[in-house]
Parts: C-alpha cells; structure tokens; sequence
C-alpha cells in the first residue's frame, strides 16, 4: 500500500506550486502513472479520495492518465483557483 | 470563472508541473549514491517475498565473503530486531531499520539507518528490504545493483504475478535450491518466466544452507560497480 506514501508526496508538491501561484483551491490534478510504475491506480484514486479532505485538492478532480509499457509516475498538471 | 471583466469571479489557471512524484526520494537516493561512491562503498538492495532467504542469503555471504571484504547491513523489519541480530550472529556489522507499518524502505530511511552504521569503512553494504514483491520496488534507496531473492517453493509464476519488481532487478538469487528434490517445481519455467520479464535476466541458483552456488553469487557481487564487460565476466546468465 505505497500508494498513500505516493500520493503524500504527491500533495506535498501539489501544496508547493499552489503556495507559489497563492492558489486559494485545486480544480483538477492530471497524473501520469505507467503500467510498470509499481503503481496500482485504482489503490491511487483510493488514496487520493482520503488525502484530499480538508486540503486545497477538497473539490479537485483526478485525472489519471494510462502508459502502457512506461514506468512514468508523473505530476503533469495541476489546475489552480487564483483571484 | 472569468478574471477579467471584474465581476469577481475567480481565475482557474493551469499550471504544468511534469515532476516525478516520487522527486524527493530520488533527491534522497541521489544524495546516499554519492555518499556510497565517494566512500568506494558497493550498496546492494535485497528484496524478496517474506521467507524468501533473504537473511540465510546474507549469512551466507557473511561466510563466504567476510574475510576478503567488510561487509554491513541494513535490516528493514516491521516489528522486531531478528534479522539483524542474526546477520550479527554470522559474524558482520547490521542494523534495523524499523518500519512500523510502512512497507517498504525509502532512501531516507536508509540515511537515518547509516547513522547507526560504520558504512565508511565497509566494501559492500546489503540493504535487506522489507519483505514485499511489490512496493520495495518503486523506491530508489541508492543502491548499485537490485537482487531479488525468490525461494524454490514460491512457485514458477511469481516473475509473471509481480513483473514490476522482477524488471526492476540486476539479478536474481533462486534461492532453497536444496529443497528441489522435494518439490515439483519446472526451474527451466522460472527462467522462461524471468526472460520474459527482466530486462537483462540473470539468475543463480543459491543453497544457503548446503553454499551451493554461493561461490557464483560472490563471483557476481565482485563485479558489480566495475565496467560492464566485468560484470558480464562473471557469467550469471540463465543458462548455468
């Protein structure tokens, strides 16, 4: 069950580049997770489920992108709620 | 969802980010590989199924290697102090790591537990892994070579249920090789499996009880960290 450690390291960059932009929300986060990363998506999406309570990530909505035969695992994009 | 008319609606940008999530561990692994090579320190990292012989594997070596090398290591144990006390026992340097309920090892952990190690000293470092076919897999800890240890009664389809870990290994010591005249288990299949799954298949097969094949097994570890021309000189294919 890596995937909770994953998905910690993944809020932390998440906090990083929303602290940098002063995002007050998250919308969207876009992912990028190989099929040999290790990486179980739907363990992810579990693990993002519980994360994202009382974050900025409350109402953002994951979007996991497939790589057949990649070892990607990949914070491709967030979209931010500036004023 | 406009910033512009000033009607007060707030401003959705997309902002790339392309980072690995993992960035902070391979900081972390980056940081312990330069540590490793400054100090001419070979790091292994031995994964396997809980059982698999990864401890009777390193005693073993102990045994074979310890008068010609020092040698350490770094125990990952959930709960307890047993594996290093019995890598201890066999006459090196070790050091639990313990885990709580984390299943694997990250490469700051490994940091912390060389706080607890003379590693400067030592020629080869074993990093016994937590016992796991799968999470071990996704965290660089550092290390110059992956070994995964699979036991002769695990089964011929392991490679194949767990393709992540095994493509992530430099080689693999089949280990419990003694026990195959007990058991009906198709060894040819095992390799047919790891061909299909490693990158570079290499296997030896491994008693660390009767030390057959230890001999191939220390042949192989003084080739890693050399230029890869030696490292194939020590013959671990699958064919042997």
């Amino acid at each position: 069950m890596h995937e909770y450690s994953i998905v910690q390291a993944m809020f932390d960059q998440i906090e990083r580049v929303a602290g940098r932009h002063g995002a007050r929300a998250v919308r969207r986060v876009r992912v990028r997770i190989g099929e040999f990363a290790g990486v179980d998506p739907t363990l992810f999406q579990s693990a993002y489920e519980v994360y994202r309570i009382g974050t900025l990530c409350g109402d953002a909505l994951l979007q996991i992108e497939h790589v057949p035969a990649g070892d990607d695992l990949i914070l491709d994009q967030v979209e931010l709620e500036v004023q | 969802m406009c910033g512009d008319c000033g009607c007060g609606d707030e401003k959705v940008i997309p902002v790339d980010v392309h980072e690995r999530m993992l960035a902070g561990n391979d900081r972390d692994a980056r940081h312990n590989r330069e540590h490793f090579h400054a100090q001419g320190v070979i790091a292994i990292n031995l994964m396997g199924s809980p059982g698999a012989g990864k401890t009777a594997a390193l005693e073993a070596t102990a045994r074979a290697l310890g008068r010609d090398f020092t040698l350490g290591v770094l125990a990952g144990d959930l709960a307890t102090d047993n594996d290093a006390a019995r890598i201890r026992a066999a006459g090196i340097v070790a050091e639990s790591i313990t885990t709580g309920t984390a299943c694997h090892l990250d490469a700051d952990m490994v940091h912390h537990g060389l706080h607890h190690l003379p590693w400067r000293t030592l020629d080869y470092l074993f990093v016994e892994n937590v016992g796991n076919l799968v999470c071990p897999a996704v965290y660089d800890l550092g290390q110059d070579a992956n070994v995964v240890a699979l036991s002769v009664t695990e089964g011929e389809d392991k490679p194949l249920k767990y393709p992540t870990m095994f493509r992530k290994a430099d080689l693999v010591l089949l280990t419990k090789v003694d026990l195959l005249p007990a058991l009906e288990i198709d060894v040819a299949l095992i390799e047919e499996n790891l061909a299909r799954v490693m990158l570079r298949p290499a296997m030896i097969k491994v008693s660390s009880k009767t030390g057959e094949g230890i001999d191939r097994w220390v042949k192989w570890l003084r080739g890693v960290g050399k230029p890869r021309g030696a490292a194939c000189a020590t013959g671990a294919g699958l064919e042997g």
